[in-house]
């Protein structure tokens, strides 16, 4: 059928970026400029420690049999020893990957929630105030840039107004008791998501709100209200029912940005993630860190693009027969 | 006693050039078990009209002035709330212009027609769609379509589910605007079939939308012309039919071919229809009237009686026409 062919079109596109992704991961830490095995090797070494260090980070093969040999571990799931850790890099994903899902997770759901209401609401009050005034910030805060807003917010919560943390996931040390832990959490976890749902919402509000005056001017819409239906029910079961397919389309389809958005945001409130885990690999010339955490996120992304394109074909049917070819 | 008495009625859409009067002192009566047709061309006031007294008016849109009784109240005073829980639907209900897209796309039919129920009735969701199979099955629909989306039913088919949904709550009064525009000529005649044999059977009041004159000769009682936003002729359906007096009232009814006659060139009425914006002073439709003398351009003409069975004219050449000058052949 047309669905399937579709979706084995899409898994094959993805098994494809993986690998060019895996490629260029591997390639693009060693053209970096600077050399890595100073991270690691003294110059004081003797020659005799130095190849025996190269060989234990695989460095003394030549690149393409280094790159095989990444390959091959990459499907083991073994990323190698981090240089400045010396701890295999799986297990320092591995603790870091809960944090970098709890606040991708509160940032998302938070953002779309938001962004639709507002967007409902902008749209049943088109043209007041509330509209004007919720429009203008939610497009200010989408057209400048993301840190900007995040550092300002920083500022004021964390210096001007110190109400909130201004980094890390939780309490140094940790308070007792599992409520107190969790609510400590929560704190530290309010910036960080609530300046990613302030960058965000706008756009999410604004798609909602302009798809929602298409369908407010259908006829159904004047059916339903001169059926004498209150107005909050002929905004939500009538006109956002009918425009939610292609909302839900297209937050699938800004997922991967959202992911990829967490490398900025967990650098500037020191979130203990695999975002900040590569920029601080980068920094440190630790190739196989960065390169596991890099690997991560794509990851990440290829899966979301994967499920955006599921979802879009689920709910448009029109693609199903353009891609299964049922002309 | 009448059981919508409209009197005076006026609506003006505002807008960046002044006020278009859509509605403009419009007074009729629709009494009960009856119908009364709305004819007119496109934009003198028609539909604006019916969503007048149902007051689905849009942002811009603004009664002006005059009452609409329903059963002696006057539902123009009533506030929001009360009028859309005590009148929509339950006393007044409507089958819209665009069969195509009157029912929303995304939910099942039955269950559109259970919520203007329950959205009025306090039954429980089961009764509701029990009767809701019933109103399928009494506009001809299979009630085992129940759970069919609007996608899966014919143009003719959509328009009886909105028959049954108007007819839902047991209204007093259908207002029905062009229901089978949108439907071609052996559906609508079916589709108008379903409609009267059902006014007739539960004993409805309808106002009827049209421009289609035929329609209104078929189905009502009494006939109302509208041009630019007043009523200028007013009847039974067969003095109009026989003798339309008001010069508009006759191109129309001339306008439209007659069958059984000689086969003639039909004949249209020249210039266009006023600017709302800015109506002609006098009579409005002294520019395209070739009787308008000078007080037509002065005065506004009443809507008086002529003749018996209250067959109402507004125009001041009225004894003239009623001698019986033929005033639109050459």
């Amino acid at each position: 059928m047309g669905f399937s062919r579709y979706l084995l079109r899409r898994l094959g596109y993805a098994v494809i970026v993986l690998f060019v992704i895996m490629t260029f991961n591997f390639a693009i830490f060693r053209l970096m400029p600077g050399d890595a095995t100073k991270m690691i090797i003294d110059p004081m070494f003797t020659p005799e420690a130095i190849a025996e260090l190269k060989r234990q980070f695989g460095l003394d093969d030549p690149p393409l049999v280094q790159y095989f040999k990444y390959v091959g571990n990459l499907f083991k799931f073994d990323l190698g020893l981090s240089f400045s850790t010396r701890r295999p890099v799986v297990n320092e994903l591995k603790e870091r990957l809960p944090n970098t899902a709890v606040l991708f997770l509160a940032s998302f759901t938070l953002t779309t929630i938001i962004g639709i209401s507002v967007g409902v609401y902008t749209a049943s009050k088109r043209g007041t105030f509330g509209d004007n005034f919720v429009t203008g910030a939610g497009l200010f805060a989408f057209a400048v840039p993301s840190f900007w807003i995040q550092l300002l917010l920083l500022m004021l919560f964390g210096y001007y107004i110190p109400i909130l943390p201004i980094h890390g996931t939780m309490s140094a040390p940790p308070p007792d008791g599992f409520l107190l832990q969790f609510l400590d959490r929560i704190h530290h976890l309010i910036l960080p998501a609530g300046s990613n749902v302030i960058v965000a919402f706008g756009s999410w509000a604004l798609y909602t709100r302009n798809t929602m005056l298409e369908a407010l001017g259908q006829d159904y819409i004047v059916t339903a209200r001169a059926k004498g239906l209150p107005e909050n029910t002929v905004l939500r079961h009538h006109a956002l029912r009918s425009v939610l397919p292609p909302i839900v389309t297209l937050i699938f389809g800004a997922l991967p940005g959202m992911v990829s958005g967490a490398v900025i945001t967990e650098t500037i409130f020191s979130w203990h993630g695999v975002g900040k885990y590569l920029m601080d690999a980068v920094m440190q010339q630790d190739y196989p860190a960065a390169q596991g955490a890099f690997y991560l996120i794509a990851l990440a992304v290829v899966i979301c693009n994967l499920a955006a394109d599921i979802v879009y074909g689920i709910v448009d049917p029109r693609i199903r027969v353009g891609e299964g070819g049922a002309k | 006693m009448a059981i919508l008495e409209v009197r005076d009625l006026k609506m003006y859409y505002k807008t960046l050039r002044g006020h278009v009067k859509a509605v403009d002192s419009v007074s009729f009566d629709i009494e009960r078990g009856k119908a009364l047709g709305i004819a007119g061309e496109s934009g003198c006031g028609k539909t604006s009209m019916a969503v007048t007294v149902l007051r689905l008016l849009p942002s811009n849109g603004k009664i002006h002035g005059g009452s609409v009784k329903l059963d002696g109240i006057d539902i123009v005073k009533l506030d929001d709330e009360e009028f859309r829980k005590s009148v929509r639907w339950k006393k007044i209900s409507m089958v819209f212009q665009g069969a195509m897209n009157a029912l929303n796309p995304v939910h099942r039919v039955g269950d559109q027609i259970v919520e203007a129920i329950l959205a009025h009735e306090d039954v429980p969701h089961q009764e509701a769609a029990t009767r809701a199979e019933e109103l399928l099955d009494m506009v001809g629909i299979n009630p085992k379509r129940y759970k069919e989306y609007p996608h899966e039913f014919s143009g003719g088919m959509k328009q009886r589910v909105v028959i049954a949904m108007a007819l839902a709550c047991n209204p007093d009064v259908i207002i029905a605007d062009e229901p089978t525009t949108a439907l071609d000529v052996m559906v609508q005649s079916q589709v108008l079939k379903a409609m009267e044999d059902l006014r007739k059977r539960l004993d409805l009041s309808m106002m009827l939308i049209t421009h289609d004159l035929s329609v209104i000769a078929q189905t009502c009682d009494n006939i109302a012309i509208m041009y630019a936003g007043k009523i200028v002729e007013y009847g039974n359906v067969i003095d109009v039919f026989d003798n339309p007096t008001h010069p508009y009232g006759m191109g129309l009814v001339k306008s439209f071919p007659n069958i059984k006659a000689e086969r003639t060139r039909v004949r249209s009425l020249p210039g266009f229809p006023p600017n709302l914006l800015a109506p002609p002073k006098g009579c409005r439709f002294h520019p395209r009237c070739p009787l308008a003398g000078d007080i037509c351009m002065e005065e506004e003409p009443e809507l008086i009686e002529i003749g018996s069975n209250s067959h109402k004219v507004a125009c001041h050449k009225v004894d003239m026409l009623e001698r019986g000058v033929n005033i639109w052949e050459q």
